[in-house]
């Protein structure tokens, strides 16, 4: 190459010095990536490290709310409208129960109504013979004639299996004086 | 052969990427992208098309585009950086005043633009003859001649500026 202009020459000088030497174990490891099968063009190591670190971020960050999800799903009310049977001794069949529970834990609402309509579910048209929320409670006095009957075993909760129990105070033909719902296998644990 | 080729190219290749990166470790990164490449298309290299210096350093320039765009490189050089600068100075204080001058050279460089900074790298860092960048530039020896000149004024007038005589 010729001579640069006399003003350059010595920044061309001071340029031809400046040499940079990669570490010596640079082109075998290269060599090794190649052989392990590693091929271009997906990113260099640092760049894969940030995309392994932001990768197992978002794993952590899924884990977490799968475990939020799972946590929660007791906490979310579900209802159960279960029509119909013969809850108040009247001889009919014709009484349903709703039922607004925490998954297979707490019974925060029973209720048992006539199908007045035929319907077999909760209907606005239908009398509501007994209503509670939170602890059970007895409606009437308990007159003689009272008819306890226990139904067993249905998923009156939406916990999953079959194992709750209900059991109904009735005074016929129409008036239900008290109802709860425990779970069988637990023993005396009200729902 | 492809390895071979790491042997004989692999520290002009690093030293050119160097002169555009900042830091040794992304010099590493470029390399080894680079040479991977060349590995992976060994088998469709043509000799009738040019040396294979010629075709790696394409590969070269062509990785360091995309590692910049993607990257959005910072031009900021630290002395720290400098672990890589081959240097024959006997004493720690003549070492520590070359990498301070190199810094401050690469510091204005980053000041120029693309094509100022691609020829300088080229027949600076990689230390190819003007022969061999025209190759790589697919241009004439005589227009690398006179676009080298005008790059390295350019540096000149940005080092003037900055205060710093190298």
């Amino acid at each position: 190459m010729s001579q640069p202009p006399e003003d350059l020459r010595d920044l061309d000088r001071l340029l031809r010095g400046v040499r940079f030497e990669p570490r010596a174990s640079l082109g075998p490891e290269i060599a090794g990536r190649w052989r392990q099968g590693e091929r271009p063009g997906r990113g260099t190591p640092h760049v894969r490290r940030w995309i392994g670190i932001a990768a197992a971020v978002a794993m952590v960050g899924l884990g977490l709310f799968i475990f939020w999800l799972a946590a929660l799903q007791p906490l979310r009310a579900y209802a159960v409208d279960h029509c119909c049977q013969d809850l108040d001794g009247g001889g009919d069949a014709d009484d349903g129960l709703m039922v607004v529970a925490r998954r297979g834990t707490e019974v925060r609402r029973l209720a048992i109504y006539e199908d007045r309509d035929g319907s077999r579910t909760f209907t606005p048209g239908d009398a509501i013979r007994f209503d509670r929320t939170g602890r059970p409670v007895v409606t009437a006095p308990l007159l003689p004639g009272i008819i306890t009957t226990e139904f067993c075993c249905l998923d009156y909760d939406g916990g999953g299996p079959s194992d709750d129990a209900l059991v109904v105070m009735g005074l016929p033909p129409d008036r239900i004086s008290m109802a709860a719902i425990y779970e069988r296998g637990a023993v005396g644990e009200l729902r | 052969m492809a390895q071979a080729w790491y042997e004989a190219y692999g520290r002009a290749v690093y030293s050119y990427l160097r002169f555009h990166l900042p830091s040794a470790d992304a010099a590493e990164d470029v390399t080894s992208e680079t040479f991977l490449k060349v590995f992976q298309a060994a088998d469709r290299y043509d000799p009738a098309l040019g040396e294979p210096r010629t075709w790696i350093f394409r590969i070269a320039q062509n990785t360091l585009r995309d590692h910049l765009r993607r990257a959005r490189v910072r031009r900021h050089v630290s002395i720290a950086t400098m672990r890589d600068l081959a240097c024959s100075a006997p004493s720690p204080e003549e070492r520590l005043l070359w990498e301070e001058q190199v810094a401050q050279l690469l510091g204005a460089m980053a000041g120029l633009p693309d094509r100022d900074r691609e020829i300088i790298g080229l027949r600076y860092g990689s230390g190819l003859d003007s022969a061999a960048v025209a190759e790589v530039l697919g241009i004439k020896e005589a227009a690398v001649r006179t676009r080298l000149w005008r790059a390295l004024a350019r540096l000149r007038g940005l080092l003037d500026v900055e205060g710093g005589e190298p």
